[in-house]
Parts: C-alpha cells; structure tokens; sequence
C-alpha cells in the first residue's frame, strides 16, 4: 500500500500491542517463580511474587489508559478496531494470569511449614507449570504473528492441563488420612485449579487471535455446549 | 399567517406519504407508504437498481462499471477519496448530470423499476421526486417563508401555503428556531441552520429520495449533530445517499457504505471512479472485505 498515512497513531497502536504482550513475559516470570515456591515451598520466593505483581498491575493499568486514549483520540475502526478491542482482553487476561500466580504463592504458606508432601502430586503440578508456561508463550506468539492456526492449537495443550486438574483432585481425594497432609493435597488442589484458569486464561487470549485476525469471534471451546467443539468436545 | 398556522405538539407523521414508487416518472401523484421489513439487510424494498453505470465527460470516463442497489427508509453512504466519482455517481441519481453538456451516462439506472434515463421520463419529475442538498448552503435571497413556498409554488401545489411551509419546517427541524421570524431574509441564519432550510426546502415539494453531497463540511459539529440527527429522522420517511469524506460521519449515520477509489490505467494518465465494497456501515468499519476499503478507512492510504 502507497503512501502510509497516520503513522503516529499506527506506532501508538503498535506500541500498546508491544506492551499488553510484554504483560505475558512478566507473567512467565511470576509463573516460574511460583512453581518454584510450590516445589520448594519457599515462603520468602512466595513473598516476592505476591509483590511483584505489582508490575503486571501497573502494566494493565498503563495499557487500559493508552486504549482509552486511543479510542477517545483516534476513532480506529476496521482491523485497528479489532485489535484495540481484542488488547483490551489480552490486557485483562494478563492481569488475571497474574493474580493466579499471585494465588498460588499465597496457598503455599498455608500449606503448612514442612508440609507432607506427595511426590505424585508434585510432579502433576510441575507438568501443568511447564504446560502452563508454554501456553502463556505460544498464545503470545500466535497474537504477534496474528496466527490463528497457532492459536487454535493452544486447546491441545490446554487439554492436557484439563485433564491434570481432575488426577490432582482425585490423588487428593485418596491421598489418605493423614490430616496434615490431606491438608496439604486440598491446596495443592487448588494450585492445580490456578494453573488450569492460567491455560484457560491463555486459550481466550488465543481466541482473541483469531478475532483479530476472521473478524469473527468463537469460543474455541464452549463449556456449556461441550458437544459444538470441533471434534465433539472432551 | 400565524393565525392560520396549525400548532402541533410534535412532529407531525400523519402528512401525505412521501413516496411513490409505483408511479410513473412522467406524471406526480402520491401513492401510499409502505415500509420494508424483515431482518435480512438486503431484503428491503430498492429505490435504485444501479447496474454497469458509467459516468464520462467530454468523452473522459469519470466513473466506471458501478453497481449497487440502494434500500428505501435508509441512508446510504457513499465515501472515497478525491476523485473517486462519489458526487459524480450522486449526480446521476436525480440526472444532475443532465445539466453538464458533455455528460454521458451508460449503462442502467432503474428508480423503483423505471429507468431513469428513459426516452420519456421528464427530469424535472425526478429532480422533485429525488431532491438534493448540496455542500454549501444555498438559500434564495428571499424569506424563510418563500424559500420553503418556493418549489411548491414552481410545481403549482394546491394547498393551504403556510401548512406546507410547516410541515417543511418542523420535518426539517427548524420551525421552533424561526417560526416567529418567517418573513426574515434566509440570509441572516446561521450556517446550519441555512442548511436545514435547504433541507427543509427540499422537502417541501414531498420527495421520496433526498440526496446529500458533504452537507455538513461546512458546518460547525454542532450543527452537524443537528443534521445527523434530522437524517436519522427524516429516514423513516424518506430514502438518503450521501456523500460525505467524514468517515466517522458515515459511520454515524448511514446503514450501508459504499467506497469507491481512484483507479488508474497503466498509462497513469487516465483516471477513473470505481465502486471497490458496498455492504452495511458496521461491516465495512468493523471488518471490511477489501483490503483497499480496510487501508482507507484506517487511513494507512493517504
């Protein structure tokens, strides 16, 4: 195309897309730190990642302000319309992201000091971090290569965390009867449940994608209606 | 005057329809109204069929091979840069072009199934039938009365004068601002409100199909609020295609869109209009299907 006119608002745009996925980089951070605070429980690393988050609040906050800007300021419409509305969600899923690992680090003190742990539980929730992890940066990816193929493929990955959840929660319920440690498994339980919303929360940025990209916007996956996903559903 | 004046509460919807589709080009008679219904935004009734339509002046292709159907009780946008055949494409819908000597127009033109361009239809018919409003307002040197009684009277309405000239008003919405200085000249109004008594003038002599060539470009945005919002109104009883280079303008006010480009031949010496997209207002902002459309109306093509 000859003769590319509002360059000011086209770096603007690009600039606020640079910074809602920059969002997702901190949430890997926060993501691996929390991981390590599960496997390790480490209460001084839980610390840290409860106030670095912060920065991802900050971000959200700096992001929602540009948009609003944007919109008051420069009326996008068409595909710059697509993308401002779909940063508006990458933003807040960023932000969710963020709290749930935020979560997960406040669970472990609770956990107990010392807690009994189970090695099989453990090792559940290790796998749902490294899928976790990965979800958050392929649903990057896939929105910077405006890749809905990419995008879609998130559901693979996101399936395996799904099915993850539910052996943590039956390990839990028969890890035994020992109070500590059933104490222990519940909130294990529900930093499986954290991970899972993470992958969820990568799958709607992912769906984002797709919308920017058709101009039609679909869940890939529609928990109420289990039987219109493609290929019937799991 | 005033004592002859019907005050009415509010705007009057009960006054003679103002379309009449069924009637042949070579005579005016009213018939009744009827609305389009339905979900499907291609299912309405069609005021014009446009069809291969090609504008040339002086033997020079202005615009070429343009078809699209426009609905009744809508407003119809028509955007594109300069040069682009937009006024030119208006022009042909109430044979304006007519008046230019060198103007050629082919191809097909049907208003409610009659062509417009046909051996008997008489121009003047349609210039009434299809009013228009042009960019800058131009009223007559006369009152506001006489500019509203003035086609009327042209035309040779029977009638009672002051009711018409209400109505015309309120309709234009404009009667509470001047109905107690009627005999004032038109020149002393504000720009906007000039431009509803042209508006107002045109509706005057009961038209089916209003045309607007960039009525607003002159205008201050509040009287261009003003104008938008009369259009929403008037289009419940009338058929509007505008012309207008304010996108967001288009995006307020129309249900379908067309954009039109500036094409050139390889020789780069000769350049003509042609339509690119026409659909509805929402999708041609949210999601165009032509990339060129989706370059110009983000403006990443100056």
């Amino acid at each position: 195309m000859p003769d590319t006119t509002r360059l000011q608002f086209q770096d603007e745009l690009a600039g606020l897309e640079r910074q809602a996925l920059g969002g997702l980089d901190f949430v890997c951070e926060a993501l691996d730190r929390a991981i390590e605070v599960v496997q390790h429980q480490d209460v001084e690393l839980a610390a840290m990642v409860i106030a670095d988050d912060d920065r991802i609040d900050g971000r959200y906050l700096e992001v929602h302000q540009g948009i609003l800007s944007l919109l008051a300021l420069q009326a996008p419409v068409a595909g710059d319309l697509r993308l401002v509305a779909a940063l508006l969600h990458v933003i807040k899923h960023v932000e969710r992201m963020g709290d749930q690992c935020v979560n997960m680090a406040k669970l472990v003190p609770l956990a107990g000091h010392e807690p009994p742990a189970d090695e099989q539980m453990l090792a559940m929730i290790a796998r749902m971090g490294e899928l976790a992890r990965s979800l958050v940066q392929q649903c990057k990816l896939a929105f910077e290569r405006r890749d809905a193929a990419l995008a879609q493929d998130l559901v693979r990955q996101d399936d395996e965390i799904d099915t993850l959840n539910r052996q943590c929660f039956h390990r839990a319920l028969e890890i035994g009867d020992d109070p500590d440690q059933r104490e222990w498994a519940m909130h294990m339980m529900l930093v499986a449940r954290c991970l899972e919303r993470i992958g969820d929360n990568a799958v709607d940025i992912g769906e984002q994608t797709a919308f920017v990209v058709t101009g039609l916007f679909r869940e890939f996956e529609d928990a109420s209606h289990p039987e219109l996903a493609p290929g019937g559903g799991s | 005057m005033s004592d002859q004046v019907t005050e009415r509460s509010e705007r009057d919807t009960d006054a003679v329809p103002a379309a009449r589709p069924d009637v042949p080009l070579t005579q005016g008679i009213a018939v009744a109204h009827h609305e389009s219904t339905g979900t499907d935004p291609w299912a309405g009734d069609k005021v014009f069929e446009i069809d291969g339509l090609s504008v040339a002046y002086g033997g020079k292709t202005a615009v070429k091979d343009v078809g699209l159907d426009i609905f009744r009780n809508e407003v119809t946008a028509m955007i594109g840069p300069s040069g682009c055949g937009k006024s030119t494409l208006l022009r042909c819908l109430n044979r304006m072009n007519d008046l230019v000597p060198s103007a050629e127009v082919t191809g097909t033109a049907l208003y409610h199934g009659q062509d417009l361009y046909g051996p008997d239809v008489d121009p003047v018919e349609v210039r009434k039938r299809i009013g228009m409003v042009f960019q800058k307002p131009n009223p007559f040197p006369k009152s506001i009365y006489d500019n509203i009684a003035f086609g009327p009277r042209v035309l040779g309405v029977k009638g009672d004068m002051d009711e018409i000239v209400e109505r015309a008003l309120r309709r234009g919405a404009l009667w509470d601002e001047v109905k107690d200085r009627l005999k004032d000249n038109a020149y002393g109004m504000s720009g906007g409100q000039q431009q509803r008594l042209c508006i107002a003038r045109c509706l005057a002599v009961d038209p089916d199909v209003i045309l607007m060539d960039e009525p607003c470009s002159a205008l201050d945005p509040i009287s261009t609020g003003k104008i938008e919002d009369l259009m929403q109104e008037l289009k419940e009883r009338y058929s509007i295609v505008i012309v207008t280079h304010n996108m967001q303008q288009a995006a307020r006010v129309s249900d379908k869109t067309a954009f039109l480009i500036v094409e050139l031949d390889s020789t780069e010496k000769n350049r003509w209009g042609q339509l690119v997209e026409y659909d509805q207002t929402e999708k041609i902002f949210t999601n165009p299907a032509d990339e060129r459309t989706e370059a110009y109306v983000t403006g990443k093509v100056g």
